[in-house]
């Protein structure tokens, strides 16, 4: 464990909603995420969270999942309905049960507690480029024409990230959107779980793979279920027609 | 192929149950054929002995009133069988019946009767060839026909076993799937036989199992959330301290104490029973040589070949540095960490496990002897745990030229 380091060239004006209801965790994970420069908004409770978020203007959300009155998978689940900002969930249990369930309300990653605040930073760091990637990149590469893929009858446009189904416009969250780039680089090609790990969440060694297990499942709620292919064993796949 | 082993298995139920009704099916068929065949055979000599007594009776009035003999007819005592002979003179009858006999063979078989004409035995035989084909046709029927009816009876009886043999073999499949952890198997059988009880058990046991695992799994992430949280407060806040001499010593405390908290949760999920492999084809040395790596701790390391093994690479890593670990902490660098085949080697020069570690296992909160320094024993617990896990085998030893090895066998790639 180390110190929190005040780093230099804060993030502009990221903002972190975090709902936990142990008022010490709270409190510290605020002052220590603020000592990176982010900016912390708290809530104690589900619904109060709920309300902060509808407020507006958070960029990550980092949930704890045993909340009052609306648990943190509740409120994951009500978050997506309409949006589809980064959502980091913090599990104490780290059971199972917890973990599925918060990843298949559309939570993009999970830690357990308790979590040091510099791997805390690079979870939500992880979360953000993937975010800011969707952002950033359309002016980037806006000049290029032939950046449409298709895939039977999904198309995924590489360079203005956007993703439509039969001609229907696809929401997908950061992580899936960066999870369906992944494959659409690699149509085809067997992708294994530790390596969408590495290249999609940023895990440096073996991290959980039911993450990649329970993204590729939502993911395949919006596109179509039999657009990615389970190889048993091995990984994922693609399916180009 | 599981079929084929199960059908040429002899020792099936199912063959036992053919073997039963063609044994049940021979003995009933012997009895009968016994029984018939000793019947037809007495009929067969007393029709013959009365047809002799006729013929013999036709033949003294001829010879009386003419004198003259048939063939068939015998007046020389010389030609009469020995026993016929015999038997007439044994005669005690007063009414002077005739006497018979049965000569066998070993030319055409004969029936003979005899009796005594003017002091002189005089005898006739009938031919009993006919007799004798038409009882030894009867006997061939009778066996041929026996044959054919076995010839049905088993195979439509192994049959008839298969039935019960099958939902047999679904309560022992289940109950393995059990055993193997699964303990979502139930058999769903129904029925009022002894099958239907022994699968009724099965599942209620399952059902037990089930519960009880549940329930410390609950407890085990009830514990684990109780600890957690306000250890998460502790982590995150003793981070926010000003730099010094203090804090470091509140921080070490933080951290010893985080550390003990999740090694302890590790063997209540393992001893739940909560924990399960993920297992994939790794590539051992190199898995092995990253792990070592990230311990920190120093360990000579030596691979024989590119050995791939079928496991769980998170659970392995944490066997690995717990072997490590403990090596360091109670034995005496340098510590050797070997690779051969599927086999992972971890041995230190120092005193070696003690006795009753080498005896008992590992005992938590005991590291038994002084001479292994301090800890809290948990690290073996686990490792042992974790092993049994990825189905691997770990075994402690002491070598003859000192030192403690720790020998995991990772099950080979399929």
């Amino acid at each position: 464990m180390s110190a929190v380091p005040v780093p230099e060239g804060r993030p502009a004006s990221v903002s972190i909603l975090l709902v936990e209801d142990d008022e010490v965790i709270r409190r510290s994970v605020a002052l220590a995420l603020e000592r990176y420069g982010y900016q912390v908004a708290t809530a104690g409770d589900g619904l109060t969270g709920l309300e902060r978020f509808r407020e507006g203007g958070h960029d990550v959300l980092l949930l704890d999942v045993m909340l009052p009155h609306l648990d943190g998978v509740g409120l994951c689940r009500r978050v997506r309905e309409t949006s589809t900002t980064p959502v980091l969930m913090m599990s104490a249990r780290g059971d199972a049960l917890d973990v599925v369930s918060g990843l298949e309300a559309g939570a993009d990653d999970y830690v357990v507690k308790p979590v040091d605040t510099a791997v805390l930073v690079a979870r939500i760091r992880s979360l953000l480029r993937r975010a800011t990637f969707a952002a950033d990149a359309p002016p980037v590469e806006a000049a290029r024409k032939d950046t449409v893929l298709v895939f039977g009858d999904l198309a995924v446009d590489t360079a203005g990230l956007e993703v439509s189904r039969g001609g229907e416009p696809v929401a997908l969250a950061p992580t899936e959107l960066r999870l369906l780039l992944e494959f659409a680089a690699n149509p085809g090609i067997v992708l294994d779980r530790q390596t969408l790990l590495r290249t999609v969440w940023d895990y440096g060694w073996e991290g959980d793979t039911r993450v990649v297990d329970l993204c590729v499942q939502r993911l395949r709620k919006k596109i179509g279920a039999d657009r990615i292919e389970t190889v048993r064993g091995f990984g994922y796949k693609l399916r180009r027609t | 192929m599981r079929t084929v082993r199960s059908l040429v298995n002899w020792r099936s139920l199912r063959w036992k149950i053919a073997l039963l009704v063609a044994v049940a099916c021979c003995a009933v068929a012997l009895t009968v054929g016994l029984l018939v065949h000793r019947s037809t055979l007495e009929r067969s000599m007393n029709d013959g002995a009365a047809k002799a007594v006729t013929a013999l009776s036709h033949s003294v009035e001829r010879y009386a009133r003419e004198g003259t003999s048939e063939p068939g007819d015998e007046l020389d005592p010389g030609a009469m069988p020995e026993e016929l002979l015999r038997r007439l003179h044994e005669r005690k009858d007063p009414a002077h019946n005739p006497v018979t006999w049965y000569d066998g063979g070993p030319h055409a078989p004969r029936m003979w009767a005899a009796t005594s004409y003017r002091g002189e035995p005089f005898a006739v035989y009938a031919d009993m060839t006919p007799d004798l084909l038409t009882r030894q046709a009867l006997d061939r029927h009778m066996w041929k026909y026996s044959l054919v009816v076995l010839g049905i009876v088993v195979p439509v009886s192994a049959l008839a076993a298969e039935l019960p043999h099958r939902r047999l073999r679904r309560v022992a499949r289940t109950a393995r799937r059990i055993s193997d952890g699964d303990l979502a198997a139930r058999t769903g059988a129904g029925g009022g036989d002894e099958i239907s009880a022994i699968s009724a058990t099965v599942d209620a046991m399952a059902d037990s199992l089930h519960e009880r695992l549940l329930a410390e799994q609950r407890f085990t992430a009830d514990v684990a959330h109780e600890l957690r949280t306000p250890l998460m407060g502790l982590v995150t806040a003793s981070g926010l301290l000003p730099e010094g001499e203090a804090t470091d010593l509140v921080r070490d405390r933080v951290a010893v104490l985080r550390n003990l908290v999740e090694e302890l949760l590790e063997i209540s999920r393992l001893d739940a029973g909560a924990e399960t492999a993920d297992p994939r084809p790794v590539p051992l040395a190199a898995v092995i040589r990253d792990s070592l790596a990230r311990t920190g701790l120093g360990a000579r390391f030596t691979a024989h070949g590119e050995p791939w093994a079928e496991t769980d690479p998170r659970r392995l890593d944490r066997i690995v540095a717990n072997l490590v670990a403990n090596a360091h902490r109670h034995g005496r660098a340098p510590v050797e960490v070997e690779v051969t085949g599927t086999t992972v080697t971890v041995r230190d020069h120092g005193p070696g496990f003690p006795a009753h570690l080498l005896a008992h296992g590992p005992q938590r909160f005991r590291t038994g002897a002084a001479e292994r320094g301090h800890g809290h024993g948990l690290g073996l617990t686990i490792a042992l745990g974790q092993a049994r896990v990825i189905g691997a085998r770990l075994d402690l030893a002491n070598s003859p030229d000192g030192g403690a090895v720790a020998v995991l066998r990772l099950p080979a790639a399929p």
